[in-house]
């Protein structure tokens, strides 16, 4: 266990508020891939933004090869090579993919005139090698959460780093993609260069991480070289106790029909017929790009359809906003929370209310403070939103927990279809539990519920039915007895089913 | 497809405006290919957005009916830049004269040299040009009309008090002039100015910068203005006030002159823009002629009072 | 009490510029600090401030309205017109706000439904109905002429009520409204909410069209109002009147913390920026600053109050 790069010790954050780190140590060997592991909210990302400069810690130290480093931004910490991707995209939707990879690096010539030629050359090579096919002069805005975080990956590897920091890499990947990382990661790893690694999938731990260090609530809980580890004894060391089973599955007594949608047509979505009934949950799979996330807007009035009929509770209702869907008592939770699933700027307790600021207002629109911070209140609670109060700015909280209030809000509307579009991405184990039973929870008091996911066990885990799309039409519906991973793939794929 | 529509539709009301706009211009258009084309003047004008200019535009265009001539008339809109053009549309039109009113004295020496190099002769208004050749400048003598205010104030006063001056837009020249007059005439009689403030030229501000200096000076005799709206605006302020000063303004707009009849304001010094104009357009008619005439033509000023 | 007063002044850096320049022109000129001199800049204030407390609106969502000051031209023409031509009071007033009203109402159209960039929209309308003033008044400035009504109608600028001015009081209830609408509706919510993220604010089943209708509709309203104020302080209306006011109340705005990109901000803060520039222009002229300074000065106070505030938010 020599060969120490970088060391953490004794980190300690306060935020206004919140103490967020509590004397945390973090090792980082040469050529070895650590894991950072923790609950939502545990500190982690905040570890990462104070070892390359973006935060200031309150106290500790940081050594670098044995002598005491400090950043101020991450310039400097770039420069004695450590890059990082963030958790969150920071990338400039009308810029290039080469441009964004070379952001305030453009290779110039003698008369500092941008090189154009060697730029999209050297990204091309990047992409390349992460397996990208876009060329490097596509504009970011037109690719997939998934491309674009691939594109992240690609800045900070353009950095040819000595220490990779990434936070959360795979959340948005597909399947495909997230092999090429792992590719890349072990080559990056035999070149002698060391990675930290955040994530809340923890097959991926045991894959490719060699180490785990694992907090709790900005505690140091402790350093573990992989091998002495299995899955449940990760999830006790995270969480602080057992927990019961993943998916906690209750048997469906399905209603009458919530949500039918006939023949339903638009420029992104073919064909569409299906329906759901009160207290089921319908899983929609399908790859990237395969018209599920397009579906669920067109049915939440973003998207306008040609043709088709959509019904609620029986009675033909025409959306052709979200105000509208709300008021008919469908609601969408965003797969992208940061560009449109909650308002960062504002606190929780604004988030929370805002789809029915309506309900809670009275004469002259006079907002009813009262109502609105127990609502609030509330939401922390069941959802254990982990924050210093309702007041705190969405911008301030941890991804998991961005997540939960993006739910809270939607769940605040009491809809009687609920669709949400990858619920749990970026969700760590404890509170995925959560979410599924609350899931179950609204399943039992008679909630439809769609949930759109690229985590084949959590479809598989959760659906009463499962719908497959590819190519923007519905490719099969199969009962969750009869589906397993390999039958949903080859649906997903194009590939007709030739004999059950 | 309603896009489409809203587009058509404002194309339309578009094409429709410059239609009405420009129908009562269109007659002069045949004008350009014959020889009468050799006597239309162009009068390029600051602004008009001001109703100095405005008068002065109506007196030369009286004039040029008169005399059967045709004008065409620019606004500058208080931009060299857009003067420039406008001197450039001129020599493109192949006018005989232009009569510039200058947005700024500096600024316009270049669009002078244009229509220099075309041979075009130029005449300056109100204000004059510092680069370039002119056959002539026409303006009142803002330096005599500012020591006219400080003359007539003496008098009012008996030769001592407390006076403010209002001043124009800092660095014009119609500022410069006036208040030079006026600080000349009171130099050496017993008068003391207690507050020099810029107002702009402005109405509003010659309130509310009036407004300020009364809560400053307890004691105040006279007010000179560099213009009529600075001065009218004092005026609200010492209404409001319910102090007694006298007020003198120049350049006897309408309003002001009906200040003066009824004895709210004390004076105006009287410029004549109509009559700038209308030597302007006379001038401009014998310059076509081929007469020669003066280099500097001042024009009357005159102290309107009760 | 003190910890809220000093809470507020580290809240607020432009309080605190506010207070401090305060004092420094107090110890520089007596008459500053004389109840007079107060009522007076908070009179000259109040036109200002109410175009910024409408501009507070619309800078929230993200915009910006440039037409302001054209707005306040038209209407306060129209109004002057109107009573010198032996309208009724009421009449004239209600027609001029609702004018102001119904070109903020086509601006906001213009930028949600039409997806125009409201700098370009609003400069459009401003130079439009700058030219519709000039046009509407023959360039010349319109009394309301000296008949009873006109009396009447000038003391909404000039007169006084319990010894302190009207439009004070005018000052007063819009910014309690305005304060109102902002912290305690719904529509006030969703200004914020706009202003931070549109398409989560979509997404949340707002109608964002509507909300911007309504900030551009407050902004054409509010400078009708101030255009009614300033034609029956002076008992006629300028052609020229309210140009360049629309950057005195973004000004206003922006000292007051409001930030350009939307979303953060204070109708709190809008006042006191409102008030630092009416103090600034109150005190060069007691102190008989020379003009050619005051526009240094003008701005030098600007920037540093700017900077102030900004160098405030980031060490947060
Ligand atoms: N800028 C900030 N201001 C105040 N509190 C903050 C700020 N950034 C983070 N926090 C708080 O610090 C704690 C740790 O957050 P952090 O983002 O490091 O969690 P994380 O372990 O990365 O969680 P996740 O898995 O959800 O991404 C949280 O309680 C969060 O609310
Ligand atoms: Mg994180």
């Amino acid at each position: 266990m020599s060969n120490i790069i970088i060391q953490m010790r004794g980190i300690t954050k306060i935020f206004p508020g919140v103490k967020a780190l509590d004397s945390v140590n973090l090792n980082i060997y040469k050529g070895k891939i650590m894991a950072l592991l923790g609950e939502n909210g545990a500190g982690k990302s905040t570890l990462m933004k104070i070892l390359t400069g973006v935060y200031e810690k309150t106290s500790g130290e940081i050594q670098l090869e044995g002598k005491a480093v400090s950043f101020s931004n991450t310039r400097e910490s770039q420069g004695i090579g450590i890059a990082i991707i963030h958790q969150e995209l920071n990338l400039i939707p009308h810029l290039s993919i080469g441009e964004n990879i070379f952001l305030g690096r453009e290779p110039v010539n003698r008369l500092r005139k941008i090189d154009w030629q060697k730029l999209y050359k050297d990204a091309g090579t990047i992409m390349k090698r992460l397996g990208i096919a876009e060329s490097p002069e596509t504009q970011v805005s037109e690719l997939s959460i998934g491309k674009q975080q691939m594109v992240e990956i690609a800045k900070a590897l353009s950095l040819d780093a000595q220490v990779i920091i990434m936070d959360e890499p795979t959340g948005a990947l597909t399947e495909k993609e997230t092999e090429s990382l792992f590719r890349v990661i072990r080559e990056l790893k035999e070149e002698g260069r060391s990675i930290v690694y955040i994530s809340h999938r923890l097959k991926e731990i045991f894959e490719i991480c060699d180490d785990v260090t694992v907090l709790r609530d900005g505690q140091f809980i402790g350093e573990y070289p992989v091998g002495d580890l299995d899955e449940d004894k990760v999830i006790e060391l995270m969480v602080g106790r057992k927990l019961s089973e993943q998916f906690p599955r209750i048997s469906c007594r399905p209603g009458k029909a919530a949500l039918e949608v006939r023949n339903l047509n638009s420029p992104l979505v073919k064909e569409i017929s299906f329906e759901v009934k009160q207290g089921e949950i319908v899983g929609i799979a399908g790859l990237m790009g395969s018209g599920r996330t397009e579906l669920a807007r067109t049915l939440y009035g973003i998207y306008g359809k040609s043709s088709g009929e959509i019904l609620i509770d029986g009675k033909p209702v025409d959306i052709k906003s979200p105000g509208q869907a709300i008021w008919n008592g469908l609601v969408y939770v965003s797969e992208d929370r940061k560009a449109n699933g909650v308002v960062l700027g504002l606190s929780i307790k604004e988030n929370v209310s805002l789809s029915v600021l309506q309900r809670l207002s009275g004469l002259l629109g006079k907002i009813d403070m009262r109502k609105e911070a127990a609502m609030a209140e509330d939401a922390i609670r069941s959802m254990s939103i982990r924050t210093s109060g309702p007041m705190q700015q969405v911008k301030n909280l941890s991804g998991g927990n961005q997540q939960k209030v993006s739910l809270s809000k939607s769940l605040a509307a009491k809809p009687k279809v609920l669709i949400l579009d990858e619920p749990t991405r970026g969700v760590d184990v404890g509170a995925k539990k959560e979410i599924y039973d609350i899931m179950n929870q609204f399943k039992k008091e008679g909630m439809s519920i769609i949930m759109i996911s690229s985590e084949m066990p959590e479809i598989l885990g959760m659906s009463d039915r499962i719908l497959v799309m590819h190519e923007g039409r519905i490719a099969g519906i199969i009962d969750y007895q009869d589906a397993d991973q390999e039958k949903l793939m080859r649906l997903a794929i194009g590939k007709k089913e030739v004999a059950l | 497809m309603k896009k489409a529509l809203i587009l058509t539709m404002v194309v339309i009301l578009v094409a429709g405006l410059f239609a009405g706009c420009a129908a009562p211009a269109a007659p002069a258009a045949p004008a350009e290919t014959n020889q009468e084309g050799a006597k239309k003047v162009g009068l390029v004008i600051s602004t008009l957005n001001n109703p100095f200019f405005v008068t002065l535009k109506e007196g030369a265009e009286a004039k040029a009916k008169e005399l059967g001539m045709d004008l065409v008339v620019l606004d500058s809109q208080n931009d060299p830049a857009k003067e420039m053009a406008n001197v450039e549309d001129l020599i493109t039109k192949s006018v005989a004269v232009i009569l510039i009113n200058p947005t700024d004295s500096d600024a316009v020496g270049n669009a002078v040299k244009a229509a220099n190099s075309k041979n075009i002769p130029v005449i300056t208004l109100d204000r004059g040009a510092n680069a370039g050749d002119v056959v002539a400048h026409i303006a009142s003598d803002n330096v005599a009309g500012g020591k006219m205010a400080g003359e007539f104030i003496i008098k009012q006063l008996e030769g001592k008090g407390k006076v403010v001056e209002l001043e124009g837009i800092a660095g014009t020249s119609a500022a410069r002039d006036r208040g030079k007059g006026f600080n000349e005439a009171i130099q050496g009689a017993g008068i003391e100015v207690v507050a020099k403030q810029t107002a702009d030229f402005d109405r509003t501000k010659g309130l509310s910068v009036m407004e300020n200096i009364l809560q400053a000076q307890p004691e105040i005799n006279a007010v000179f203005a560099h213009n009529d709206e600075m001065a009218l605006g004092a005026l609200q302020a010492i209404k409001a006030s319910g102090r007694s000063i006298m007020v003198v303004g120049f350049d006897a707009t309408d309003d002001a002159v009906k200040a003066v009849e009824s004895g709210e304001m004390a004076a105006t010094v009287a410029q004549q823009p109509a009559m700038i104009g209308s030597l302007g357009v006379e001038n401009a008619a014998k310059v076509i002629k081929g007469e020669s005439i003066e280099k500097s033509i001042p024009v009357d000023l005159k102290l309107v009072t009760k | 009490m003190m910890m809220t007063i000093k809470g507020k002044l580290i809240r607020n850096k432009s309080l605190f510029v506010l207070i401090l320049f305060s004092l420094v022109i107090a110890v520089l000129n007596p008459r500053f600090l004389t109840v007079n001199n107060i009522l007076n800049v908070l009179r000259q204030t109040s036109i200002n401030s109410i175009i910024a407390a409408g501009m507070t609106f619309v800078i929230l969502t993200g915009g910006i309205d440039l037409s302001v000051g054209s707005i306040l031209a038209v209407t306060g023409a129209v109004a002057a017109s109107m009573i010198a031509g032996g309208a009724n009071l009421f009449a004239s007033v209600m027609t001029a706000l609702a004018i102001g009203a119904v070109i903020g109402a086509f601006n906001g159209i213009v930028i949600s439904k039409g997806k125009i960039q409201p700098f370009i929209a609003t400069l459009a309308t401003m130079t439009l109905l700058r030219g519709y003033a000039m046009v509407f008044t023959d360039g010349k400035p319109v009394s309301t002429g000296s008949h009873e009504v006109a009396g009447v109608f000038s003391s909404i600028g000039a007169g006084y009520f319990l010894g302190v001015p009207i439009p004070i009081y005018v000052m007063a209830a819009v910014f309690a409204l305005a304060y109102y609408i902002l912290r305690h509706t719904r529509t006030g919510r969703y200004v914020y909410s706009l202003g931070c993220n549109e398409e989560a604010t979509v997404y949340s089943g707002i109608n964002a069209d509507r909300v911007k209708i309504f900030v551009y509709t407050v902004s054409g309203f509010l400078s009708a109002l101030a255009g009614i104020i300033i034609t029956a302080r002076l008992s006629s209306a300028q052609p020229q009147a309210g140009s360049g006011y629309e950057l005195d109340a973004i000004a206003a705005v922006v000292l007051g913390g409001t930030s350009l990109s939307g979303g953060v901000g204070s109708i709190f803060g809008t006042i006191i920026g409102a008030l630092i520039i009416g103090v600034l222009n109150n005190a060069l002229n007691l102190m008989d600053v020379s003009s050619y300074y005051q526009l240094l000065l003008k701005g030098l106070v600007i920037l540093v109050a700017v900077l102030l505030d900004r160098k405030q938010k980031s060490s947060k």
